[in-house]
């Protein structure tokens, strides 16, 4: 227990480091763009539009309602496989970091994790601002519950980054094969198509039982329907965290001594 | 606090699993060479080191290549993981190991005198206050609001070295003398290391140059194999290394 507290103290003593260097991985994500970071609500709203198109042909969905919900999951999807992808070569690109100085390895999955936290944050006005002039009716209160998406994909992704950052360290070939498993588990998850075409297709088990799926409606619940999440969203979401912080701590546990020979 | 450093009976093994060949293709010709690959093993490569360093002490590491300094002084550091023993270390350490490593290429020079300084555990108030006065020491001009990749290898040791000596530290960890950059630099640098190691409480210096350890140490440990082969006043420890090295040769 002392262990677990003076580590936390470790992450909160090294704050300035890891909060600039998400800041300046950042900056040189639109540093030599002349958009800049404009791009980062552009760019999903370019995508939506392109997917919608088609997949509204292809399922027959109203473009117009469809279109926002497509963006919802682009912008929750985006930052999921760039946290895990940028997370599994965390410790690697920080092994000269590593080498120098013994600060607490979760800082440098947590850098991966808060510059795409505040790449979502961003992207997420654009989805706002559309519903906003397309579903004004939606307005509420029940708005407020989008801010609980931040800390839960927050914790989540620093979670599962750090997870397989060590995984990542020892074996080379996690970003190749995450690529392969992220590319599935977006196939079988509530991302671009809607709920309801699994649910009458008789998958209902991809939907209820998917923890992707609750805390995408995290934000598509107050948003796309004007209502609060159900407490069915918030146990999926916090189970799905509870189970990544324990699988991380276990790992960091185990092997965190250990990374510096791997690198 | 006073500072010191307390070993008992510390060993070190670097993991086979880091450095063995993993690949599908090695682990079928093991298979199919029925084991006729040499075995790799974990590297013990610090046994059963124990020593007291007190506040006080210059101490220099002598040693052949391979024969343990510098994994020594990362032990020291923290940075390596001991398999057994106990290793006991107060004061704040700085340790100029690679020192020319982890910049963030696309950010300026000064943007990264201040991530250098934060990953040393400065805050950035102060990196601010003392930003001019590190950007002066490396003396690089414009290059200083130029983006890292544009330096060349001399200048970023340069800067490294400029944020990293301008606080001083209760343990310093060198291995070897820093070289770095053109005579005026290396003047320049040598007169901040003695400051540096003047106002440090404790002093570690790998080196290969008698002179150097003989003018700045006050002790040495000899390494030979992962072991200490001798420990006592330099002159001494200098005369054991060499006598090594001929009995050897």
């Amino acid at each position: 227990m002392d262990d677990a507290v003076e580590y936390a103290r470790g992450i909160w003593s090294t704050r300035y480091f890891w909060a600039h260097l998400a800041i300046s991985d950042l900056r040189s994500r639109w540093r030599g763009s002349v958009m800049g970071l404009l791009w980062s609500i552009l760019q999903p709203l370019g995508m939506t539009l392109l997917v919608a198109v088609v997949l509204g042909k292809i399922f027959n969905q109203p473009i117009y309602s469809y279109a926002p919900y497509i963006l919802s999951g682009i912008l929750v999807w985006e930052f999921v496989t760039s946290t895990l992808i940028g997370g599994s070569l965390a410790f690697v690109q920080a092994d000269a970091y590593i080498r120098q100085c013994r600060h607490p390895l979760a800082i440098y999955t947590l850098r991966t994790a808060l510059t795409n936290l505040l790449v979502l944050m961003l992207a997420s006005l654009g989805l706002v601002l559309w519903v906003l002039v397309a579903f004004p009716g939606n307005l509420g209160l029940c708005w407020l519950a989008l801010l609980t998406l931040y800390p839960v994909v927050g914790l989540a992704g620093w979670a599962g980054a750090t997870v397989l950052a060590y995984i990542g360290v020892r074996f080379r070939d996690i970003p190749h094969a995450l690529g392969l498993v992220l590319q599935t588990l977006w196939f079988v998850s509530p991302i671009y198509f809607d709920a309801s075409v699994f649910r009458s297709s008789g998958l209902v088990a991809l939907v209820d039982y998917n923890p992707i799926y609750h805390v995408v409606q995290l934000a598509r619940a107050p948003l796309l329907e004007g209502m609060w999440p159900t407490p069915a969203n918030y146990i999926y979401a916090l189970g799905l965290v509870l189970v990544l912080a324990t699988a991380a701590c276990v790992a960091g546990w185990r092997s965190e001594r250990k990374v510096i020979f791997y690198l | 606090m006073t500072s010191q450093i307390r070993l008992e009976d510390v060993h070190l093994h670097y993991l086979s699993s880091a450095f063995k060949d993993r690949s599908l293709k090695s682990f079928l010709a093991r298979r199919l060479a029925l084991n006729s690959v040499p075995e790799v093993r974990d590297v013990h490569a610090l046994k059963g080191i124990t020593l007291d360093i007190a506040a006080g002490e210059r101490v220099g590491l002598l040693g052949a290549n391979g024969a343990g300094k510098t994994t020594f002084l990362r032990m020291i550091a923290g940075l390596y993981p001991i398999s057994g023993g106990r290793r006991i270390v107060t004061g704040n350490i700085r340790s100029l190991l690679e020192l020319s490593l982890g910049f963030e290429p696309d950010a300026t020079g000064r943007q990264n005198i201040l991530y250098r300084g934060l990953l040393l555990g400065m805050n950035p108030k102060f990196m601010r206050s003392i930003e001019e006065e590190v950007a002066a020491f490396a003396d690089l001009g414009e290059f200083i609001d130029y983006p890292l990749k544009t330096y060349s290898a001399g200048m970023q040791v340069r800067l490294a070295f400029a944020v990293s000596t301008a606080v001083g530290a209760d343990l310093l960890l060198l291995d070897e003398v820093i070289g770095a950059g053109d005579a005026s630099f290396m003047a320049k640098a040598k007169r901040r290391m003695a400051e540096m190691i003047s106002s440090a409480k404790i002093l570690l210096l790998a080196s290969h140059d008698p002179g150097a350890l003989r003018s700045l140490c006050n002790r040495g440990l000899v390494f030979r194999g992962g072991s200490i082969a001798f420990d006592g006043p330099i002159e001494a420890a200098v005369a054991s290394y060499q006598a090594m090295g001929k009995a050897s040769r």
